[in-house]
Protein backbone atom coordinates (compact mmCIF):
# COMPACT_ATOMS: atom_id res chain seq x y z
CA UNK A 1 0.00 0.00 0.00
CA UNK A 2 2.75 2.42 1.01
CA UNK A 3 4.77 1.78 -2.13
CA UNK A 4 1.75 2.99 -4.13
CA UNK A 5 0.75 5.90 -1.92
CA UNK A 6 4.20 7.48 -1.74
CA UNK A 7 4.70 7.97 -5.52
CA UNK A 8 1.10 9.11 -5.93
CA UNK A 9 1.36 11.73 -3.21
CA UNK A 10 4.84 12.81 -4.35
CA UNK A 11 3.62 13.19 -7.94
CA UNK A 12 0.53 15.11 -6.88
CA UNK A 13 2.55 17.52 -4.74
CA UNK A 14 5.11 18.09 -7.47
CA UNK A 15 2.35 18.57 -10.04
CA UNK A 16 0.64 21.05 -7.72
CA UNK A 17 3.88 23.02 -7.34
CA UNK A 18 4.43 23.01 -11.09
CA UNK A 19 0.81 23.80 -12.00
CA UNK A 20 1.56 27.29 -13.28
CA UNK A 21 4.65 26.31 -15.21
CA UNK A 22 4.76 25.49 -18.89
CA UNK A 23 2.63 22.43 -19.63
CA UNK A 24 4.78 19.55 -20.73
CA UNK A 25 3.29 16.57 -22.48
CA UNK A 26 3.45 13.43 -20.37
CA UNK A 27 0.88 11.58 -22.42
CA UNK A 28 3.44 9.51 -24.29
CA UNK A 29 5.35 8.70 -21.08
CA UNK A 30 2.11 7.45 -19.55
CA UNK A 31 1.42 5.37 -22.64
CA UNK A 32 4.72 3.50 -22.47
CA UNK A 33 4.51 2.99 -18.75
CA UNK A 34 1.01 1.51 -19.19
CA UNK A 35 2.31 -0.80 -21.92
CA UNK A 36 5.17 -1.97 -19.65
CA UNK A 37 2.75 -2.52 -16.78
CA UNK A 38 0.26 -4.47 -18.88
CA UNK A 39 3.06 -6.59 -20.34
CA UNK A 40 4.39 -7.54 -16.91
CA UNK A 41 0.83 -8.24 -15.75
CA UNK A 42 0.34 -10.57 -18.71
CA UNK A 43 3.73 -12.12 -18.04
CA UNK A 44 2.85 -12.99 -14.47
CA UNK A 45 -0.50 -14.45 -15.60
CA UNK A 46 1.24 -16.56 -18.23
CA UNK A 47 3.86 -17.69 -15.72
CA UNK A 48 1.23 -19.10 -13.37
CA UNK A 49 0.35 -22.62 -14.49
CA UNK A 50 -1.96 -22.86 -11.49
CA UNK A 51 -4.06 -19.96 -12.74
CA UNK A 52 -4.10 -21.09 -16.36
CA UNK A 53 -5.18 -24.62 -15.46
CA UNK A 54 -7.98 -23.46 -13.16
CA UNK A 55 -9.57 -21.31 -15.88
CA UNK A 56 -11.40 -23.99 -17.92
CA UNK A 57 -12.31 -26.09 -14.87
CA UNK A 58 -14.37 -23.44 -13.11
CA UNK A 59 -15.13 -21.31 -16.17
CA UNK A 60 -18.94 -21.29 -16.30
CA UNK A 61 -19.47 -20.77 -12.57
CA UNK A 62 -16.91 -17.98 -12.65
CA UNK A 63 -18.63 -16.20 -15.54
CA UNK A 64 -22.04 -16.33 -13.81
CA UNK A 65 -20.73 -15.03 -10.47
CA UNK A 66 -18.59 -12.37 -12.14
CA UNK A 67 -21.44 -11.15 -14.32
CA UNK A 68 -23.78 -10.72 -11.35
CA UNK A 69 -21.08 -9.14 -9.17
CA UNK A 70 -20.23 -6.42 -11.69
CA UNK A 71 -23.89 -5.91 -12.61
CA UNK A 72 -24.91 -5.21 -9.01
CA UNK A 73 -21.76 -3.15 -8.42
CA UNK A 74 -22.70 -0.80 -11.24
CA UNK A 75 -26.35 -0.63 -10.16
CA UNK A 76 -25.43 0.04 -6.52
CA UNK A 77 -22.87 2.70 -7.40
CA UNK A 78 -25.34 4.43 -9.67
CA UNK A 79 -28.11 4.47 -7.06
CA UNK A 80 -25.78 5.38 -4.18
CA UNK A 81 -24.55 8.37 -6.15
CA UNK A 82 -28.14 9.54 -6.57
CA UNK A 83 -28.75 9.22 -2.83
CA UNK A 84 -25.68 11.27 -1.84
CA UNK A 85 -26.08 13.61 -4.85
CA UNK A 86 -22.63 12.95 -6.26
CA UNK A 87 -21.99 14.07 -9.82
CA UNK B 1 -5.40 2.63 -26.92
CA UNK B 2 -7.37 -0.44 -25.89
CA UNK B 3 -6.09 -2.29 -28.96
CA UNK B 4 -2.48 -1.79 -27.86
CA UNK B 5 -3.34 -2.86 -24.34
CA UNK B 6 -4.98 -6.10 -25.47
CA UNK B 7 -2.14 -6.96 -27.84
CA UNK B 8 0.42 -6.25 -25.12
CA UNK B 9 -1.54 -8.31 -22.59
CA UNK B 10 -1.76 -11.28 -24.96
CA UNK B 11 1.92 -10.93 -25.83
CA UNK B 12 2.81 -10.84 -22.12
CA UNK B 13 0.75 -13.95 -21.35
CA UNK B 14 2.40 -15.90 -24.18
CA UNK B 15 5.87 -14.68 -23.20
CA UNK B 16 5.29 -15.58 -19.55
CA UNK B 17 3.96 -19.01 -20.46
CA UNK B 18 6.84 -19.81 -22.81
CA UNK B 19 9.40 -18.52 -20.36
CA UNK B 20 7.93 -20.48 -17.50
CA UNK B 21 7.51 -23.77 -19.32
CA UNK B 22 10.34 -23.75 -21.82
CA UNK B 23 13.67 -22.61 -20.59
CA UNK B 24 13.39 -19.69 -18.17
CA UNK B 25 15.43 -17.30 -20.26
CA UNK B 26 14.76 -14.51 -17.80
CA UNK B 27 14.04 -14.96 -14.13
CA UNK B 28 10.22 -14.83 -14.06
CA UNK B 29 10.07 -12.72 -10.94
CA UNK B 30 12.26 -10.07 -12.55
CA UNK B 31 9.36 -9.16 -14.81
CA UNK B 32 6.44 -10.24 -12.60
CA UNK B 33 7.75 -8.47 -9.53
CA UNK B 34 10.42 -5.88 -10.25
CA UNK B 35 9.32 -4.57 -13.64
CA UNK B 36 5.68 -4.71 -12.57
CA UNK B 37 6.24 -2.81 -9.33
CA UNK B 38 8.63 -0.34 -10.87
CA UNK B 39 6.28 0.57 -13.71
CA UNK B 40 3.38 0.74 -11.28
CA UNK B 41 5.17 3.19 -9.00
CA UNK B 42 6.35 5.26 -11.94
CA UNK B 43 2.84 5.32 -13.29
CA UNK B 44 1.30 6.46 -10.02
CA UNK B 45 3.90 9.21 -9.84
CA UNK B 46 3.16 10.40 -13.38
CA UNK B 47 -0.57 10.26 -12.77
CA UNK B 48 -0.22 12.17 -9.53
CA UNK B 49 1.69 14.77 -11.52
CA UNK B 50 -1.11 15.08 -14.06
CA UNK B 51 -3.69 15.28 -11.31
CA UNK B 52 -1.76 17.89 -9.30
CA UNK B 53 -1.48 20.15 -12.34
CA UNK B 54 -5.17 19.82 -13.15
CA UNK B 55 -6.78 22.73 -11.30
CA UNK B 56 -10.36 21.69 -11.98
CA UNK B 57 -9.74 18.19 -10.66
CA UNK B 58 -8.65 19.46 -7.26
CA UNK B 59 -11.62 21.79 -7.02
CA UNK B 60 -13.98 18.95 -7.93
CA UNK B 61 -12.50 16.65 -5.33
CA UNK B 62 -12.78 19.33 -2.67
CA UNK B 63 -16.47 19.62 -3.45
CA UNK B 64 -17.08 15.87 -3.31
CA UNK B 65 -15.02 15.24 -0.17
CA UNK B 66 -15.75 12.13 1.82
CA UNK B 67 -18.69 11.29 -0.42
CA UNK B 68 -16.27 9.40 -2.68
CA UNK B 69 -16.24 6.62 -0.08
CA UNK B 70 -19.82 5.85 -1.12
CA UNK B 71 -18.40 4.27 -4.27
CA UNK B 72 -16.29 1.48 -2.71
CA UNK B 73 -19.01 0.52 -0.24
CA UNK B 74 -21.60 0.35 -3.02
CA UNK B 75 -19.18 -1.82 -5.02
CA UNK B 76 -18.63 -4.09 -2.00
CA UNK B 77 -22.35 -4.55 -1.35
CA UNK B 78 -23.11 -5.03 -5.04
CA UNK B 79 -20.36 -7.61 -5.45
CA UNK B 80 -21.42 -9.62 -2.42
CA UNK B 81 -25.09 -9.55 -3.48
CA UNK B 82 -24.02 -10.69 -6.94
CA UNK B 83 -22.06 -13.54 -5.36
CA UNK B 84 -25.08 -14.51 -3.23
CA UNK B 85 -27.51 -14.61 -6.18
CA UNK B 86 -24.90 -16.37 -8.32
CA UNK B 87 -24.49 -19.03 -5.63
CA UNK B 88 -28.25 -19.58 -5.50
CA UNK B 89 -28.53 -19.89 -9.30
CA UNK B 90 -25.57 -22.27 -9.59
CA UNK B 91 -26.55 -24.30 -6.53
CA UNK B 92 -23.16 -23.94 -4.87
CA UNK B 93 -22.41 -22.90 -1.29
CA UNK B 94 -23.63 -19.29 -1.19
CA UNK B 95 -21.13 -18.31 1.48
CA UNK B 96 -18.31 -19.53 -0.73
CA UNK B 97 -19.65 -17.68 -3.76
CA UNK B 98 -20.09 -14.51 -1.70
CA UNK B 99 -16.51 -14.84 -0.42
CA UNK B 100 -15.33 -15.33 -3.99
CA UNK B 101 -16.98 -12.12 -5.20
CA UNK B 102 -15.73 -10.27 -2.10
CA UNK B 103 -12.26 -10.44 -3.61
CA UNK B 104 -13.37 -7.42 -5.70
CA UNK B 105 -10.92 -8.36 -8.44
CA UNK B 106 -7.89 -8.95 -6.23
CA UNK B 107 -7.16 -12.46 -7.43
CA UNK B 108 -3.81 -12.99 -5.74
CA UNK B 109 -5.62 -12.50 -2.44
CA UNK B 110 -9.00 -14.10 -3.17
CA UNK B 111 -7.56 -17.29 -4.69
CA UNK B 112 -5.40 -18.39 -1.75
CA UNK B 113 -7.65 -16.98 0.98
CA UNK B 114 -10.91 -18.49 -0.29
CA UNK B 115 -9.01 -21.71 -0.98
CA UNK B 116 -7.85 -21.85 2.60
CA UNK B 117 -11.29 -21.13 4.03
CA UNK B 118 -13.55 -23.08 1.64
CA UNK B 119 -11.27 -25.62 -0.02
CA UNK B 120 -9.20 -25.79 -3.19
CA UNK B 121 -12.13 -25.96 -5.61
CA UNK B 122 -13.48 -22.61 -4.41
CA UNK B 123 -9.96 -21.30 -4.30
CA UNK B 124 -9.69 -21.91 -8.02
CA UNK B 125 -13.08 -20.23 -8.46
CA UNK B 126 -11.92 -17.25 -6.41
CA UNK B 127 -8.81 -16.98 -8.51
CA UNK B 128 -10.72 -17.17 -11.79
CA UNK B 129 -13.62 -14.84 -10.95
CA UNK B 130 -11.33 -12.11 -9.71
CA UNK B 131 -8.78 -12.53 -12.44
CA UNK B 132 -11.54 -12.30 -15.05
CA UNK B 133 -12.90 -9.23 -13.28
CA UNK B 134 -9.65 -7.43 -13.88
CA UNK B 135 -9.49 -8.63 -17.46
CA UNK B 136 -13.12 -7.65 -18.09
CA UNK B 137 -12.53 -4.18 -16.70
CA UNK B 138 -9.63 -3.64 -19.11
CA UNK B 139 -11.28 -5.16 -22.17
CA UNK B 140 -14.73 -3.57 -21.86
CA UNK B 141 -13.78 -0.10 -20.64
CA UNK B 142 -14.63 1.69 -23.88
CA UNK B 143 -18.17 0.27 -23.57
CA UNK B 144 -18.69 0.54 -19.81
CA UNK B 145 -17.66 4.18 -19.70
CA UNK B 146 -20.67 4.90 -21.92
CA UNK B 147 -23.09 3.36 -19.39
CA UNK B 148 -21.86 5.62 -16.64
CA UNK B 149 -18.70 7.56 -15.82
CA UNK B 150 -18.37 5.48 -12.64
CA UNK B 151 -19.12 2.11 -14.24
CA UNK B 152 -15.45 1.27 -14.97
CA UNK B 153 -14.65 1.95 -11.31
CA UNK B 154 -17.49 -0.34 -10.25
CA UNK B 155 -16.21 -3.01 -12.63
CA UNK B 156 -12.63 -2.65 -11.49
CA UNK B 157 -13.28 -3.07 -7.77
CA UNK B 158 -10.01 -3.34 -5.86
CA UNK B 159 -7.92 -3.19 -9.03
CA UNK B 160 -8.68 0.51 -9.59
CA UNK B 161 -5.83 1.50 -7.28
CA UNK B 162 -3.19 -0.10 -9.49
CA UNK B 163 -3.54 -2.19 -12.65
CA UNK B 164 -6.72 -0.70 -14.10
CA UNK B 165 -6.13 2.83 -12.78
CA UNK B 166 -4.23 4.20 -15.80
CA UNK B 167 -6.85 2.93 -18.21
CA UNK B 168 -9.68 4.35 -16.12
CA UNK B 169 -8.01 7.75 -16.00
CA UNK B 170 -7.45 7.57 -19.75
CA UNK B 171 -11.13 6.92 -20.43
CA UNK B 172 -12.91 8.70 -17.56
CA UNK B 173 -10.66 11.75 -17.19
CA UNK B 174 -8.03 12.78 -14.68
CA UNK B 175 -10.64 14.13 -12.25
CA UNK B 176 -11.58 10.49 -11.61
CA UNK B 177 -8.05 9.59 -10.46
CA UNK B 178 -8.63 10.07 -6.74
CA UNK B 179 -12.11 8.53 -6.81
CA UNK B 180 -10.74 5.45 -8.57
CA UNK B 181 -7.68 5.21 -6.35
CA UNK B 182 -9.66 5.75 -3.13
CA UNK B 183 -12.21 3.17 -4.22
CA UNK B 184 -9.60 0.56 -5.07
CA UNK B 185 -7.64 1.35 -1.92
CA UNK B 186 -10.70 0.98 0.34
CA UNK B 187 -11.78 -2.23 -1.37
CA UNK B 188 -8.27 -3.70 -1.09
CA UNK B 189 -8.33 -2.82 2.58
CA UNK B 190 -11.71 -4.43 3.30
CA UNK B 191 -11.38 -7.45 0.97
CA UNK B 192 -9.53 -9.72 3.45
CA UNK B 193 -11.92 -8.73 6.25
CA UNK B 194 -15.10 -9.29 4.23
CA UNK B 195 -13.88 -12.66 2.97
CA UNK B 196 -12.96 -13.77 6.50
CA UNK B 197 -16.23 -12.43 7.93
CA UNK B 198 -18.32 -14.24 5.33
CA UNK B 199 -16.43 -17.44 6.18
CA UNK B 200 -17.32 -17.15 9.87
CA UNK B 201 -21.02 -16.67 9.05
CA UNK B 202 -21.53 -19.98 7.31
Amino acid sequence: MLNLLVPLVAGTLLGYLLRNRRRFDIGSVTFWVIITLIFSLGFSIGSSNELLSSLPRVGLNAVVILFLAVLFSVVFVKSARKVVKMT
Amino acid sequence: MIRYILITLAFGVVAGYLNNNFGNLVAGNFISDYLFNFSLMLLLFVMGLTFGMDKEALAKLRKTGLKILTVPFAVALGSILGGFIGGLILGVNVFASMAVSAGYGWYTLAGPLVGQLFGAEFGALGFTVNFLRELLTITTISLTVRIDKYAPIAFGGATTMDTTLPIIVRYCGSEMLITAFASGFTLSLIAPFTIATIATLR
